[in-house]
């Protein structure tokens, strides 16, 4: 089909570029046989994990250029799904996961169809305010476990449920997602309506003058940025095996998410994944660090807050927006 | 039954009425132009037209369909293209991924936009700037890229806005005769709005003249030139009585 | 009984909500920034209120002018170290820059202050109540509405009727022009976020008078203040008053409503989500609020 040869075919990156990320990948498969702890083991999974969120987002924040802020609510959604239907009903991953992921996209257009009459601040600030208030209906909802969150029965090793002792497996399941993503996007931004949503983002008033619907764009991008969320948070379930409304739908994954994604460089296929690998890795180490200088609190968020602010002022395109100025493309 | 009719067309901005009662129509394959002092309406006229704004009275027709308060990307689709006075060029796509975006309107995969954005580009003289960006290219190209995307949607009616503005007199007859080619080669209808009369003058077969929101002229272009009203327009009472 | 009672202490924490709106249509109304930092410029006039209070043992209302002045500090520095950077870039670029500056500010008062709730406990409003009529209020809550609405009037006052406010609205009104005019607009974008902040500050000093004080508390009014602005209007300053009450009604009021009709699911736990809706509403069917895009 002509789709998978598109998703395949990276022919119109540079050299340098594809070789780079074909090391990487080779690192990524052989990373668990390399010996690393398991503290190293989740923070690889970890970066794993938020760069599927990052490349999610990408969709309608980076190549769409419409900076939404709440993206939590559908990680929420995903490991909501798979954590009821597995406590009150047994039901396996497999059949979970998806429909985890049907309700994401039917709430993304339920709500996406109001949310797309905004633009710019307007819009970013009822982003947030949607998440906020699903997070305050998860909090007070009894059948999801309300505050106290839902604790997930333990199958040992199973893949009907997708849960397993050892974290290897747990690795190459986000890994086999990472690799699904990177696959989609690259076939994504190929797409019609990739190109259609860059236009957009570059001249709404011309991309309408060619016939593009853009609101009707938007959504479908958000859409699509909700579905890939919405896995990740399947996987969150199965992983921690605890979910709450307060780890998963917290407001500060949302801003990481897009932080990860800017920092990085939206409207680029390899921004979001450098975003992570930063700020995951920053966060884990700075975390655990931290743990033990309770006096410190506070400080791993003044700095990335201080990367936030110099990225906005100085170079809004993130770190690949600095690769490509120094390859001489202007923006 | 004309291809573009526009009945006692209305458009007022709360307290300022920026068209009133304007009424013409365009038969297919003509090349007309919108003419008139600054702040005449013919902005609003045009984005009335295409959709951007929704007109407060009247109707526009085009081939017998009704299409008043129809939204630019409706407008768009059934065939009416159009240009812009100013192009927002962004690094992020190519002239030929601009032109792509237009072709997808008929095509859904990427190569056939390809091809097709590559005949324009070719048709236009322009192949050579396909792979740079639109930063990169001079004004006159610019423009003459945006000209190349709006006929990638398959325009049947191409309106186009100021396409004159920031031109120089030797890239204003380049696009003088680039126009009267797409007309001639591409059956397409042309509808101009213009300050430049370099451009308006030459090619349109009828003018159309707005003042105050108003018609106040209409008709070829040589007696458009020696019309009192229109002189008065432009000049003022002075020079029109001094005739 | 209890329905009025609420309705009242809903207007009176109404005026503090209108002033604490104030600052953010200013900023927005002069230069089409949504400061997302807002909330926390709150947080730090009521931590200034506190701890000044508590180090010069004076009564909390005599810091309200240093809150004022730290506020007003707080907001130049904001515009001179970050946001003027922030204009030149895309609205993307401006929106991060503001919420960087939000968590920089929240977390710093974590760094320094911990995230201890702390309450200012002396003072002569403190635990001192007023009976009007039928009504018992709380008298802190009433002098500081009283003095938001002061404060609010003064604001109100050198926007339209001083030359410097004149030049602020004409900046608001159409930035070119006013800059042909004579009108330095670099200042007047420092102005309004001077003005932003120090109105913001005072309210927060007013508000530790009776709320607890605590990094988080800034989220919690930032959302309260977009609401309040959304529904009044971006950018009306007639707006801001109004949606302020409004909102304050309708927060103090819904847990009652709740109460009376027997149901659990309206209730307090839903009052933020209450505010969220009003935001979410205002903006899809009437995205100019009450008042909007005028001055």
């Amino acid at each position: 089909m002509g789709a998978l040869r598109e998703a395949f075919d990276f022919s119109d990156f540079p050299l340098v570029e594809r070789v780079v990320f074909g090391v990487f990948c080779a690192f990524l498969l052989a990373f668990p046989w390399l010996g690393v702890d398991s503290f190293g083991m989740a923070v690889m999974i970890q970066f794993l994990l938020f760069s599927l969120f990052g490349m999610g987002w990408n969709t309608i924040g980076g190549y769409g250029g419409q900076v939404e802020l709440g993206k939590a609510q559908y990680v929420g959604i995903g490991a909501y799904t798979v954590a009821v239907l597995m406590v009150r009903w047994d039901v396996p991953y497999w059949v979970s996961m998806p429909l985890g992921v049907l309700i994401a996209l039917g709430y993304s257009f339920l709500i996406g169809y109001p949310l797309f009459r905004l633009r710019g601040h307007y819009f970013a600030i009822a982003t947030i305010a949607t998440s906020l208030v699903l997070q305050d209906l998860f909090t007070n909802w009894d059948f999801v476990g309300a505050a106290k969150g839902i604790e997930l029965p333990i199958k040992g090793t199973s893949l009907l449920y997708m849960q397993f002792t050892d974290d290897t497996w747990y690795y190459y399941f986000i890994l086999a997602y990472f690799l699904g993503a990177i696959f989609y996007m690259n076939w994504f931004r190929k797409s019609k309506l990739g190109y259609q949503l860059r236009m957009i983002k570059i001249d709404e008033d011309a991309a309408e003058s060619l016939g593009i619907d853009a609101r009707w764009c938007k959504i479908k991008a958000y859409a699509i940025a909700s579905a890939f969320v919405a896995i990740g948070g399947s996987f969150i379930a199965v992983y921690h095996l605890y979910i709450d409304p307060e780890s998963v739908m917290h407001l500060e994954l949302s801003i990481m998410i897009a932080l990860m994604a800017m920092l990085g460089g939206a409207a680029s296929l390899w921004g979001p994944i450098i975003g992570a690998a930063i700020l995951v890795p920053l966060d884990r180490y700075l975390g655990s660090w931290l743990g033990g200088h309770k006096e410190l609190m506070g400080l791993d968020f003044i700095i990335y807050s201080a990367i936030i602010m110099f990225i906005a002022a100085f170079e809004p395109r993130g770190i690949w927006g600095i690769v490509e100025r120094f390859r001489g493309r202007r923006g | 039954m004309a291809f573009l009719e526009v009945r006692n067309l209305t458009k007022d901005f709360g307290g300022i009425v920026a068209n009133r009662d304007v009424s013409f129509s365009i038969e297919e394959g003509e090349i007309v132009g919108l003419i008139g002092p600054n702040g005449a309406g013919k902005t609003t006229l045009f984005n009335c037209i295409v959709g951007y704004y929704r007109p407060d009275g009247g109707q526009v027709i085009f081939r017998g369909r009704d299409i008043t308060g129809w939204k630019p990307f409706q407008t768009a689709r059934i065939g009416i293209g159009r240009t812009f006075q100013l192009m927002k060029a962004a690094g992020e796509l190519t002239a030929l991924e601009h032109v792509m975006v237009g072709a997808f309107l008929h095509q859904d995969d990427r190569e056939g936009a390809r091809r097709e954005a590559m005949e324009i580009l070719s048709f236009m003289g322009l192949e050579r700037v396909a792979d740079l960006y639109l930063t990169e290219l001079p004004l006159a190209i610019q423009k003459q890229v945006g000209l190349a995307r709006a006929l990638a949607i398959r325009p049947v009616l191409l309106m186009l806005d100021e396409v004159a503005s920031g031109l120089n007199p030797t890239e204003t007859e380049e696009m003088v005769a680039l126009l009267k080619r797409i007309h001639r080669e591409k059956g397409i209808t042309l509808f101009l709005i213009e300050h430049v009369m370099e451009v308006v003058m030459p090619i349109s077969e009828r003018v159309i003249v707005l003042d105050g929101g108003v018609k106040i002229a209409e008709g070829p272009p040589e007696e458009i030139a020696h019309d009192e009203r229109v002189i008065r327009a432009y000049l003022g009472e002075k020079y029109a009585r001094g005739l | 009984m209890v329905l009025a009672d609420a309705f009242i202490q809903g207007i009176l924490m109404g005026f503090l909500f209108a002033l604490i709106s104030l600052g953010l249509t200013i900023i927005f109304g002069v230069m089409d920034i949504v400061n997302f930092a807002h909330g926390e410029f709150l947080m730090l006039g009521m931590y200034t209120a506190y701890f000044v209070s508590i180090s010069l043992g004076v009564d909390p209302l005599v810091t309200l002018p240093v809150c004022g002045a730290v506020g007003a500090l707080l907001g130049i520095l904001s515009y001179y170290g970050l946001v003027r950077y922030l204009l030149r870039g895309p609205m993307v670029a401006q929106l991060l820059g503001t919420f960087g500056l939000m968590l920089f500010l929240r977390y710093l008062a974590v760094f320094l202050w911990g995230i201890d709730y702390r309450m200012i406990k002396k003072g002569i409003l403190v635990g001192k109540s007023l009976t009007v009529g039928p009504f018992h209020l709380d008298m802190t809550k009433v002098v500081c509405a009283l003095l938001s609405l002061v404060a609010f009037s003064v604001v109100s006052w050198v926007i339209f009727k001083t030359r410097v406010g004149k030049a602020l609205r004409a900046t608001a009104i159409n930035r070119e022009a006013a800059s042909y005019m004579g009108i330095q607009t670099e200042r007047m974008n420092a102005l309004a976020w001077a003005m932003g902040g120090a109105t913001v500050g005072v309210a927060g000093g007013l508000l530790a008078n009776f709320y607890y004080i605590y990094p988080m508390v800034g989220l919690l009014f930032c959302m309260i203040a977009f609401a309040t602005v959304a529904l009044g209007g971006f950018g009306s300053i007639k707006g801001a008053f109004v949606a302020g009450i409004l909102i304050g009604i309708l927060e103090t009021v819904f847990p009652i409503l709740g109460h009376l009709l027997r149901t659990s699911v309206i209730g307090p736990q839903y009052k933020m989500t209450v505010v969220y809706l009003v935001y979410f509403l205002v903006m899809v069917f009437r995205p100019r609020g009450l008042f909007g895009w005028e001055h």
